[in-house]
């Protein structure tokens, strides 16, 4: 039987061609996209997910105080002092490692030296992790300060091979390492990636604020793992307590509590302390996505069976009456589509082939499909029974139910209307989610735009930075005279931080006439040296920039027009601010510029004189020269300063770019799979025309014969989908206003959705779906009315 | 074999009843071959469609070899459809993405018929109706007639005791319906198969035993005839 049924079902397919492609090629565009999207979704779902153990590997979270007793921010960096405090007096935590964020730092083996991705971390972390040693030992490997472990590619690209066991690398150009391990490369979502990882203790050796143990530095990561039994809000209460007892209480202390670090990627956000979600939200709306693509493929293909129900119905009566029941039909008619659904997933797999290295170059991630891996064909099975089921289980029990004498009486027109309903419904259903997503595309689109728009508040152009490494932190004022003399500047300076970074926040100022008695806004702080307005461009509202005529300007300030506002100044410039327990008085005011989040306001900023605190190296471009030699002289004159270093030259503009990546992202998605809803949708409708067309042939051929003219048989036969179309139109308006407007909200800063959007996003689709109909009822239409009577 | 009692048939719409059976009593015996004659709109295939189970009569009961079939489930009337009924259509009602081979095949598999027993089963029926080189050619590959033999033959695969023909040969030209019939005559004689048949035609009729003639809703004429022998 089964094997009868696999034969009528795949003679089927071929006979009817149009319908069959319809299917099939929509079928597989569904199930493509679901499937691409759904391989990005355990992506993201299995970030920090590959070791053993990583349920019980926790991150210790801090918990920024803010006004009134609530919580202003919550952040995965904690002190050099909380690890300890936790491995003497948390019974329940079995491992605990403390590391850095980690940085770009050079590495070098001789001359071949290259910047890679350096952390350090306490020898736990090997427990945490299940890193792969392809040599070394695990046990020893990060016991002696000196020692460093390289991924299999670092090796590869310092040494031509994998096999370095006990050679030596030097770090920054200053300390020789022994390396005592090489693990395979770290997968891509993974949290706490490096290339290579230096033991902690090497750490404490150069950085004195690794080695002090204090209360008040946050700028390291405290990773927990935790017994598999441990009750972790009874965990919570204890760390909370540790720390309460260990530090004295102020306003601003900061609380902690231990936080899955596998739940960090995608529920980042806390808000007042709790986790409200994060990106998340967006893998919930891939995986809406995914499936509303998939349903609308389906939707197809019961709208093309249903269609073809009164030929079928004839089918179904005569097996009745030789003794077909009713479960033996239904199983027939689900074998169609699951034989239809695995043709459609074998092309599927090939459009996904063919489509993944643009998916992943737009999205800028590495997806594969692992065809040796069984749970990805699990995977797939389940989805391709799941579709089958869907696709075929409406018509299954639809035309199953059919009554034989009628059926074969041809009487079955008396249930049409309910019929042609459902139909008509799923058909509005399909047009509402495409329109739904075009008007998303372009709200997105909207958004985007009007945030790149908004003015960051300098001159980008021209704008280039560079890590200052090596000798630059000992020599910047060589570098910088010689700079300048090259021509190749008009001006540069130096910062602790980039112009586009974020953190760098803090809590302990005051100013005069405080209401409180301590501080709970956060503040951003910048460490500078000359030329910093000169060079950046960014607008002064009052004062002036740091100048060398002024001795006092050790002491001096220039803080943002937000900041002026919290302090209340009526007359900014000389009024006194203690930073740090330090008298500073502010000389000059600017306007706030973007540094962090594009979308929101940024915390007030304060920007003061240090030129002890190195990070980077922010210059304005000599627009006379042409870029390329300007870039060339930079990079020359930086490599006589630091021959060991490459010279990295980052153009700002670039670093504002990268601030849109996570709505461009969306925006592209929302187009592609928006284009691909109605392309499939168009499909479908395409599908029904053809049919329906082909069912009053000869109708129209009477009708011809009466004197109807060819724009009258068009407009018969389009006239019934268009109104379809302009139904969800209807629907689709108000719904993806609502949507959009929801989504906008998360925008401090947002445009207003533009009521041009709606009629463009309307008048797209009903031109989409005329083409295709009346493409359709014109063939009709145009044919010899001969033909269609002589037919039967 | 089947015992009609007083059946009624009406469709009511506006509340006026439309008569299509009424007191329709009678009984069919195991060996018969009757004839069902009557004008356009009679009601003769409405009476054989109550026979075969697809429309149920609005009052009377029916006994099906002995059974009240009257109110029969859908289960129970599929194990009779495969073990019990044939249907012959005027229309043949082929299935068109079956071969013959397999049209024949399709009710043996709904019976749960075994392999071996089909195959040989197809083989005979394919023998005896001459269309073995046929066996592979879809139903649009046929003449009319040879699709009506086709349709009879799956009718008989399932070895059924009775055969339901609504107009067999209402789509047939005079020498293929001829041919039809004969085999009807042949069937009935030899295998002792019960065939009803519903027709236009008086010559058609004479291939049988017995000729029903329906007016207007009601059994006019009840007569036994003596068949014609087949050449």
């Amino acid at each position: 039987m089964f094997k009868l049924n696999l034969k009528i079902a795949l003679r089927n397919l071929w006979k009817n061609k149009t319908s069959s492609f319809i299917n099939v090629i929509g079928l597989a565009i569904g199930l493509a996209a679901c499937l691409m999207l759904l391989s990005y979704v355990s992506y993201e779902w299995n970030f920090d997910k590959q070791a053993k153990n990583w349920k019980n590997v926790y991150v210790a979270m801090t918990n920024v105080p803010g006004e009134g007793n609530k919580i202003a921010g919550t952040f995965n960096g904690s002190t050099t002092a909380l690890g300890p405090l936790l491995k003497q007096n948390l019974p329940e935590a079995k491992y605990i490692a403390r590391m850095d964020y980690g940085t770009k730092s050079l590495i070098a083996n001789g001359q071949n030296s290259y910047k890679k991705n350096s952390k350090f971390a306490e020898p736990d972390i090997l427990k945490l992790y299940d890193y792969e040693f392809i040599a070394g030992d695990p046990k020893t490997a990060l016991n002696n300060p000196l020692s460093v472990i390289l991924t299999e590619s670092t090796a590869r690209t310092l040494f031509g091979t994998a096999d370095v066991l006990n050679k030596s690398v030097r770090y920054q150009d200053k300390e020789n390492l022994t390396i005592t391990g090489v693990i395979k490369d770290l997968p891509e979502n993974s949290s706490n990636r490096f290339d290579f990882l230096m033991p902690w203790s090497f750490y404490e050796i150069i950085d004195d604020s690794a080695k002090d143990l204090n209360w008040t530095n946050y700028s390291f990561v405290t990773m927990v793992s935790l017994n598999p039994d441990a009750n972790i809000e009874l965990v919570n209460r204890k760390v909370k307590d540790l720390v309460k007892a260990a530090t004295p209480q102020t306003l601003q202390s900061q609380p902690h509590f231990l936080y899955q670090a596998s739940r960090l990627h995608l529920f980042g956000k806390f808000e007042n302390g709790k986790s409200v979600g994060g990106d998340i939200e967006q893998i919930w709306l891939f995986v809406g996505l995914a499936f509303g693509i998939l349903l609308i493929a389906c939707i197809n293909f019961m709208n093309m069976a249903t269609a073809k129900s009164e030929k079928r119905s004839k089918e179904v009566g005569i097996k009745k009456t030789i003794g077909a029941n009713r479960s033996s039909l239904i199983f027939q008619f689900l074998t169609e589509s699951m034989v239809l659904t695995l043709v459609a997933v074998v092309v599927a797999i090939a459009l996904i082939e063919l489509c993944l290295p643009a998916f992943n170059s737009l999205l800028n991630i590495n997806l594969g499909i692992s065809y040796f891996n069984t749970a990805s064909w699990v995977g797939i099975l389940g989805i391709v029974i799941v579709t089958g089921l869907i696709a075929g289980s409406y018509p299954a029990f639809y035309l199953s139910a059919f009554n034989p004498i009628q059926t074969l009486k041809r009487k079955i027109s008396a249930k049409g209307f309910l019929r042609i309903s459902l139909r008509q419904v799923l058909v509005v259903g399909q047009f509402c989610f495409a329109i739904i997503l075009i008007i998303a595309t372009l709200v997105i689109y909207r958004q985007i735009q009007y945030i790149k728009n908004k003015p960051v508040g300098f001159d980008v152009n021209a704008l280039v930075e560079i890590p200052q490494d090596g000798e630059l932190k000992t020599k910047f004022e060589l570098f910088k005279s010689e700079l300048l003399k090259s021509g190749a500047i008009k001006s540069m300076y130096q910062s602790s931080v980039s112009l586009s970074h974020h953190g760098r926040n803090f809590m302990d100022i005051t100013w005069d006439g405080m209401t409180k008695p301590e501080n709970t806004i956060l503040f951003n702080q910048v460490a500078t040296s000359y030329d910093f307005i000169k060079t950046n461009g960014i607008k002064l509202l009052e004062g002036r920039d740091f100048s060398k005529n002024f001795a006092s300007d050790t002491s001096a300030l220039l803080v943002s027009a937000s900041a002026v506002k919290v302090f209340g100044y009526k007359n900014p410039i000389g009024k006194r601010v203690n930073l740090y327990g330090t008298n500073a008085y502010i000389i000059g005011v600017f306007d706030d510029y973007v540094w962090d989040s594009p979308y929101k306001s940024n915390n007030p900023q304060v920007v003061f004189l240090n030129p002890k605190q190195t990070g980077t190296i922010t210059m304005r471009l000599n627009n006379a020269n042409s870029l390329q030699s300007n870039i060339e002289t930079i990079s020359r004159i930086a490599k006589v300063f630091n021959p060991a270093y490459p010279t990295e030259i980052t153009f700002i503009n670039s670093l504002y770019q990268e601030k849109y990546k996570s709505e461009k992202t969306l925006g592209i998605l929302s187009n592609l799979f928006g284009g691909l809803a109605i392309f499939v949708s168009c499909l479908g409708l395409f599908g029904l025309v053809a049919y329906s067309a082909e069912q009053r042939t000869k109708e129209f051929g009477v009708r011809k014969v009466l004197g109807a003219s060819v724009a009258d048989l068009m407009q018969l036969l389009s006239l019934s989908f268009i109104k379809m179309i302009v139904v969800a139109i209807f629907i689709a308006v108000p719904v993806s206003y609502f949507v959009m407007n929801k989504w906008l909200d998360n925008f401090e800063f947002r445009t207003e959705i533009s009521w041009w959007i709606i009629p463009i996003a309307a008048i797209a689709t009903l031109t989409m779906a005329v083409i295709t109909v009346s493409f359709q009822a014109y063939k009709t239409a145009k044919s010899n009315p001969v033909d269609a009577l002589k037919y039967e | 074999m089947i015992e009609l009692k007083n059946i009624e048939k009406y469709y009511s719409s506006k509340g006026i009843k439309h008569y299509v059976l009424r007191h329709v009593t009678t009984s069919i015996k195991q060996g018969e071959f009757v004839s069902i004659m009557g004008p356009s709109g009679a009601g003769k295939s409405t009476l054989l469609n109550i026979l075969g189970m697809l429309e149920e009569p609005t009052y009377g009961t029916y006994e099906f070899l002995g059974e009240d079939v009257t109110t029969l489930n859908e289960r129970k009337r599929i194990e009779l459809y495969r073990n019990h009924i044939g249907f012959v259509f005027q229309a043949y009602h082929l299935i068109d993405e079956m071969t013959v081979y397999e049209n024949i095949e399709a009710p043996l598999l709904y019976k749960k018929v075994g392999s071996a027993e089909r195959a040989s089963r197809i083989a005979d029926l394919l023998d005896r109706f001459n269309i073995v080189a046929k066996k592979d050619l879809f139903p649009n590959q046929l003449s009319g007639g040879q699709q009506q033999l086709v349709g009879i033959a799956r009718a008989l695969a399932a070895q059924p005791s009775i055969i339901l023909a609504d107009e067999p040969t209402g789509n047939l030209q005079s020498a293929q319906a001829e041919e039809i019939m004969q085999l009807f005559q042949k069937l009935n004689k030899e295998d002792g198969i019960t065939i009803i048949q519903v027709t236009h035609a008086e010559k058609n009729a004479t291939y049988g035993s017995r000729i029903l003639h329906i007016a207007d809703g009601v059994v006019k004429d009840d007569v036994s005839v003596k068949p014609i022998q087949a050449v």
